[in-house]
C-alpha cells in the first residue's frame, strides 16, 4: 500500500508537469499556483495533509518525496513567474512604443546677434593677447575725428557727402579712430587697447554699404614697436579668427593717421589661394587699413615721439563675420529676419 | 589711373609682362583694379592713393616702375622750335594773388591749323578713358596723361587786352563754362581773366568764349601751378570734378609746369604746324626750393623690425628720384617737388619698405607686460544676453537713426539729435528710445510668415547732450505653437512679466511692482514698473495701429545702465537638510481681491518656517457666490533644523487662515 500514497504524490508531479504546458500567463500561472498549492485546497496540500495515514515504517519515504515533488513544482513555478514576468514586462514596453520619427519638443531658444557674437569672438582675442578693451562716443567731435587723426579741415573724407553732420563741429564718427585719440590723452605709453563700436558713413544702403556699420580698431604704442610687430599681431590674429592657414599680406597704402600705410589683405578663406569668384581670382581678400601710428598724431597728445612708435589697423565687424560665413549681403545684419537670425 | 602698357614702355624698359607687372606694382602700393587689352594695347587700372598725385601720369607710373626693377627710366626729349617774335612782346601775365596760383607758364603759338588728331594720339588718348577733341585740346590732355601737370588752351585772339591776369573773381561775375553751363563766381573762387572779365576757372575748366575751335589761328598755352585747397574748395563748391581740378587739389608738380609747356607747344607745333613764339613767359615769383629730411640708419631696424643694406637703401632714392646723400647717421635726402607727400623721416621709412619689399620684414609679436581686459561690466552684459537667450529672446540690430514724429509718439519730451546732412527724410535724428525699431522689427518678420516673436535690443539711445546704453524685450504670438504633440500657449502679460523677474534675479533686484505712472503708449490695464528700472506691459492698442499687427504685442524696457549698476552679491543658500510640508487651501475671496495683497497678508502671519506661496488655481465662477472668486494657494513650510510635527504644522495652518479670514474675510472652502 505505501507505494499507493507514494504513487498519488508521483502521478499529481505528472499531472502539474502537464498542467504547467498550458500555462500562458501571471493569471493562469496563479490558478495552477492554487491548485495546486492553496493552502486549503491545494492538490498537493491536500496529499499532503494524508501524512498522518501514511503508515509509521513509510512516512520517511513519502516525506522525502513529498518534499521533492513540493520542490520541483516550486521551482517549476518560480522559473515560470520569472518568464512571464519579463514577458509581461516586454510587452508594457511595447504598449509604450512611441512614433520616434515625430518631431521633437523643442522649447524656443534665444540667439545672440551674429555682430555680437562676431565682436566678442574679436575681443576675446586681443584680450587674450593683453590688449584693454576701450569705447567713446558715437556723437563726435571733429577734433577727434579728423584733426588729431591729421586729416586737416580741408581734407575731402570730411565732405558732407560722406559724412553725418550734427554741427560744425559735431558729426557721428565716421570711425572707431578718435577712441585712439582719447585713449592716448588720458593715459601714458603702454598704449594696448581694442576699440569696436558703431559707425556711420553717409552710404547709400546697397549688398556692401550700409550707413551705419562696425568696426574695431586696435592700438599699440610703446618702446620699440616696428612694422614686423605690427605684421605678427595681423598674422595672429587673422590665425585665431579664421584658420591656422590664413595667411596676410600687407600692401602699400596710404591714411592720414599711418606711415607707413598698409592695406591688409588675407588668403581667401573660401578657395585657400586657388583662386575663386569671392577672390576676383587673386587668391587675397583685403580686410583692412594698417600702419605704423603717424608721429604726427603724437604730437596732438603730447607723446615723446622720440622714444615710441606704435602700430594700428581697423577693420569692419560685419566684413569679418560675412567673409567668415560667405555672407553677400550686409544688409541682412540689420533686417532682423529671424530666418537669418536663428542661424547663428 | 588708366595706364597704356605701351605708352608706358616710352619711358621704362619693363622686363616682364603686364600681368607680372600689375602685381609688382600693387606690392609698391598701386593697387591694380583691372588688366585689359584694348587694341594691341594692354590697359592698366590703378588705384591711386591720394598722397601720390605724382603717379597720376605714365611718366610717374614709370618711376615706380625703374624703382621696382632697377632699370633706368627715360624721360621724354624734344627740343621746342621757336620763331623769332618773342612771345612777351605779344603777350603779358600778371598774378594778382599769389598765395592761390605760385606760378604761370605760357607759350604762345602762332598760324596754328586746328583739325583732328593723328590716330597715334587718338588712339592712346582713348585707351586712358579721354575723348579727342582737336589736335590742340588733345595735346593739352596727351601731356596731362604723360606727365601728369594740366594744361589749358586758349584761342589767344580772343582774350582782350592780350592779357592774362590771375586773380579772385568778384561778386557777381559770371562765367560760361566749357560745358556750356554758366557759373556764378565770388571772391572765394580764383579765375584766369582776360583784361575784361573771366576767361576760365583756375585750374579746373576753361571757358566757352574763348575755347579753340577749327577757326582758332593763335594760341596762349597755359602750365600754371594753383594751390590744392582752392582747387578743392572751389570744385566742391561748384559740384565739378575734372582730370585737371582731380590733380591740382592733390597737388600738382610746380616744377614741372615749364617744362609740361614746352612739352605742349612742341608737340602742338608738331600737329597742328604754327610758329612757337620765342620765350616762356614764366611768372614764378617764388621758387620752390625742395625738402631735405635727415634718414637715420638705425631707424630702419627700430621702426621697421629689421635693418635694409646701406646699399640697397641708396638705389631705392635714386631709382624715385630722390637725392640721398650720406651722413654720418645716415643720410639727407634731397626731396623734389613732385614728392610733396615725403615730408618726414617717417616718410622715407615708408619709400624703403615698399620698394624693399612689406613681405621681406619678418612678422613678429610685441611682448606684453599686462594683462587684457573686457571692458567694465561687459561680464555682466554677457550674463544678460544669456538669460534673454535662455529665456528664448533674439538680438536685434536696428538703425540708429529713426523718423523724429514717430520717435516722438513714445519719448515727446527728449530733445533729439538732429542731423544737418541726412539720408531720407525717414531719418533725421538719432533713436531715442529702442520701442520704433523693435516695433519694425516685429512688423518685418510677421509680414514675412514668422509670427511668434521674441526679440531684444540692447544697444544706444541719444539725446541732445549724450547716449547710453538701452535694452528692450518685444514679444508678440504664441510661446509653444501647435504641434503634433500640444495646444497653443499664447504669450501673455504673465510670460513678459516672468521674463523680466528671471532677468532681475540674475541681479538680484526685488521686482517690487507699482502701477503709477503709466506711459500713453502701454495698455493701462496690463502694465507695471519697477521703479525706474524696468517698464513693461502690453502695447497700447492705438499705438499697435500703424503697425497693423494682428496680435498684441508686448514690450519690457529696461534701464540697462541702472540694472548693471545693482550691487553683485551672490549669496549660496544652504539646501535644507529636514524635509518641507506643503500644504494647499482653496479659498473663497471677494472679487477685486489683488494676489499681492494676499500674498502679503500670508507672510504677515509671520510664520519663519514658510519658505514659499504659490497659487495654483484660480476660478471666476463656481458653486460660490458672484461676488466672490476661488484661489488655490500652496505654501511649504520648512525648519533649518528639525522636522516639523504635525502639531506644528496645522497651527501654521490656522494662523495663515485666521489671518486670511479677518483681514480679507476668506473663506475656506470645504
Amino acid at each position: 500500500m505505501s507505494s499507493e500514497w507514494i504513487g498519488q504524490l508521483r502521478s499529481i508531479a505528472q499531472q502539474f508537469d502537464r498542467d504547467r504546458e498550458s500555462v500562458a500567463d501571471l493569471r493562469s500561472l496563479e490558478d495552477i499556483r492554487n491548485r495546486y498549492l492553496s493552502r486549503k485546497s491545494g492538490l498537493l496540500t491536500l496529499q499532503l495533509q494524508n501524512v498522518r495515514n501514511v503508515p509509521p515504517a513509510e512516512r520517511a519515504e513519502f516525506g522525502r518525496v513529498a518534499n521533492e515533488v513540493k520542490g520541483k513544482i516550486e521551482s517549476a513555478l518560480e522559473t515560470l513567474q520569472h518568464q512571464l514576468s519579463q514577458v509581461e514586462a516586454t510587452a508594457a514596453l511595447e504598449r509604450e512604443r512611441v512614433d520616434v520619427t515625430l518631431p521633437g519638443i523643442r522649447r524656443r531658444i534665444g540667439h545672440v546677434h551674429p555682430l555680437t557674437l562676431a565682436r566678442q569672438e574679436i575681443e576675446d582675442i586681443f584680450v587674450s593677447m593683453g590688449y584693454t578693451i576701450e569705447d567713446g562716443p558715437e556723437v563726435e567731435k571733429t577734433y577727434y575725428n579728423f584733426e588729431a587723426l591729421n586729416i586737416p579741415p580741408s581734407h575731402p573724407a570730411r565732405d558732407a557727402k560722406d559724412t553725418f553732420y550734427i554741427e560744425d563741429d559735431v558729426v557721428l564718427r565716421t570711425h572707431t579712430s578718435p577712441v585712439q585719440v582719447r585713449t592716448m590723452e588720458k593715459m601714458k605709453p603702454p598704449v594696448r587697447i581694442l576699440c569696436p563700436g558703431r559707425v556711420y558713413r553717409r552710404d547709400a544702403a546697397d549688398a556692401t554699404h550700409t550707413p551705419m556699420f562696425h568696426q574695431f580698431e586696435c592700438l599699440l604704442v610703446d618702446e620699440g614697436i616696428t612694422f614686423s610687430d605690427l605684421k605678427g599681431t595681423l598674422e595672429r590674429f587673422h590665425k585665431q579668427y579664421f584658420d591656422q592657414k590664413t595667411e596676410t599680406r600687407l600692401r602699400p597704402s596710404f591714411f592720414p593717421f599711418t606711415e607707413p600705410s598698409a592695406e591688409v589683405d588675407v588668403s581667401c578663406v573660401f578657395c585657400n589661394r586657388s583662386g575663386c569668384r569671392v577672390c576676383k581670382y587673386t587668391g587675397w581678400i583685403e580686410v583692412m587699413g594698417s600702419g605704423l601710428v603717424n608721429p604726427r598724431l603724437y604730437e596732438f597728445v603730447n607723446y615723446d615721439t622720440s622714444r615710441y612708435t606704435g602700430f594700428a589697423f581697423g577693420g569692419g565687424i560685419e566684413r569679418y563675420h560675412a567673409l567668415k560665413h560667405n555672407i553677400n549681403d550686409i544688409q541682412l545684419y540689420f533686417q532682423n529676419d529671424m530666418r537669418f537670425l536663428e542661424q547663428f | 589711373m588708366k595706364i597704356s602698357y605701351q605708352w608706358l614702355r616710352e619711358f621704362v624698359d619693363v622686363p616682364s609682362d603686364a600681368q607680372t607687372l600689375g602685381r609688382r606694382i600693387t606690392d609698391v602700393g598701386l593697387a591694380l583694379e583691372s588688366c585689359e587689352d584694348a587694341s594691341g594695347d594692354i590697359v592698366l587700372d590703378l588705384d591711386v592713393t591720394t598722397n601720390r598725385p605724382d603717379c597720376l601720369s605714365h611718366l610717374g607710373v614709370a618711376r615706380e616702375v625703374s624703382a621696382i626693377y632697377g632699370v633706368a627710366l627715360r624721360k621724354p626729349q624734344f627740343k621746342v622750335q621757336e620763331g623769332s617774335q618773342r612771345a612777351s612782346e605779344a603777350f603779358s601775365i600778371s598774378i594778382d594773388d599769389g598765395q592761390l596760383c605760385g606760378r604761370y607758364c605760357a607759350r604762345y603759338l602762332a598760324g596754328v591749323k586746328v583739325g583732328p588728331s593723328p590716330d597715334w594720339i587718338r588712339k592712346r588718348l582713348e585707351a586712358v578713358g579721354v575723348r579727342s577733341i582737336n589736335n590742340v585740346a588733345d595735346v593739352t590732355n596727351y601731356v596731362m596723361m604723360e606727365l601728369g601737370h594740366p594744361l589749358h588752351a586758349f584761342d589767344a585772339h580772343k582774350l582782350q587786352g592780350r592779357q592774362i591776369i590771375v586773380r579772385r573773381a568778384e561778386l557777381d561775375e559770371k562765367l560760361t563754362t566749357l560745358d556750356g553751363v554758366e557759373r556764378q563766381l565770388n571772391p572765394s573762387i580764383l579765375v584766369i581773366a582776360d583784361a575784361k572779365k573771366p576767361v576760365a576757372l583756375a585750374g579746373i575748366m576753361g571757358g566757352g568764349e574763348t575755347e579753340i575751335t577749327t577757326s582758332t589761328t593763335n594760341v596762349l598755352l597755359e602750365s600754371a601751378y594753383f594751390s590744392p585747397n582752392s582747387i578743392r574748395k572751389t570744385a566742391r563748391t561748384l559740384g565739378m570734378t575734372t582730370e585737371a581740378s582731380y590733380r591740382f587739389e592733390r597737388g600738382a608738380d610746380i616744377e614741372m609746369a615749364s617744362f609740361a609747356c614746352d612739352r605742349a607747344a612742341g608737340l602742338i607745333r608738331e600737329l597742328a604746324g604754327g610758329e612757337v613764339l620765342s620765350g616762356i613767359i614764366d611768372v614764378y615769383p617764388g621758387k620752390v626750393k625742395p625738402a631735405r629730411i635727415a634718414l637715420r640708419r638705425d631707424r630702419i631696424a627700430a621702426v621697421l623690425g629689421a635693418p635694409v643694406e646701406d646699399v640697397i637703401v641708396h638705389q631705392i632714392f635714386e631709382r624715385l628720384e630722390l637725392k640721398p646723400a650720406q651722413t654720418a647717421q645716415g643720410w639727407t635726402v634731397e626731396v623734389p617737388t613732385f614728392r610733396a607727400d615725403l615730408s618726414g623721416e617717417e616718410d622715407l621709412l615708408e619709400e624703403i619698405a615698399r620698394h624693399y619689399g612689406f613681405d621681406k620684414f619678418p612678422g613678429t609679436l610685441p611682448s606684453s607686460r599686462n594683462f587684457g581686459a573686457l571692458l567694465p561690466g561687459e561680464k555682466k552684459v554677457r550674463q544678460v544676453r544669456k538669460v534673454l537667450s535662455a529665456s528664448g529672446y533674439s538680438e536685434v540690430y536696428t538703425y540708429s537713426f529713426s523718423n523724429e514724429e514717430m520717435e516722438r509718439r513714445f519719448y515727446p519730451d527728449i530733445e533729439p539729435v538732429r542731423l544737418r546732412n541726412p539720408l531720407s527724410e525717414e531719418a533725421t535724428i538719432l533713436r531715442t528710445s529702442l520701442i520704433p525699431g523693435m516695433l519694425s522689427a516685429l512688423q518685418w518678420n510677421i509680414n514675412r510668415g514668422t509670427r511668434n516673436l521674441q526679440l531684444y535690443e540692447l544697444s544706444k539711445v541719444y539725446w541732445n547732450g549724450g547716449e547710453r546704453r538701452s535694452l528692450l524685450m518685444g514679444a508678440c504670438g504664441n510661446i509653444t505653437p501647435a504641434n503634433v504633440h500640444q495646444t497653443t500657449r499664447e504669450f501673455d502679460f504673465f510670460a513678459l512679466k516672468g521674463d523680466v523677474e528671471e532677468l532681475l534675479k540674475e541681479f538680484n533686484t526685488p521686482m517690487r511692482l507699482t502701477t503709477d505712472n503709466i506711459p500713453k503708449y502701454y495698455h493701462p490695464g496690463r502694465f507695471a514698473r519697477v521703479g525706474h528700472l524696468a517698464m513693461f506691459g502690453e502695447l497700447h492698442p492705438s499705438y499697435a495701429e500703424p503697425f497693423k499687427f494682428r496680435q498684441r504685442v508686448y514690450l519690457a524696457e529696461i534701464d540697462f545702465e541702472l540694472l548693471l549698476g545693482a550691487p553683485e552679491n551672490r549669496r549660496v543658500e544652504q539646501i535644507p537638510k529636514y524635509p518641507g510640508v506643503k500644504r494647499d487651501f482653496s479659498l473663497l475671496f471677494d472679487k477685486g481681491t489683488q494676489y499681492a495683497t494676499i500674498h502679503r497678508t500670508i507672510v504677515d502671519a509671520g510664520i519663519s518656517e514658510l519658505v514659499r506661496i504659490e497659487p495654483f488655481d484660480r476660478m471666476e465662477s463656481g458653486p460660490f457666490p458672484a461676488t466672490k472668486y476661488s484661489l488655490s494657494i500652496s505654501v511649504v513650510y520648512q525648519s533649518a533644523d528639525r522636522t516639523l510635527t504635525d502639531v506644528e504644522v496645522e497651527g501654521f495652518d490656522t494662523r495663515i487662515l485666521k489671518n486670511l479670514e479677518e483681514r480679507l474675510g476668506a473663506q475656506l472652502r470645504k
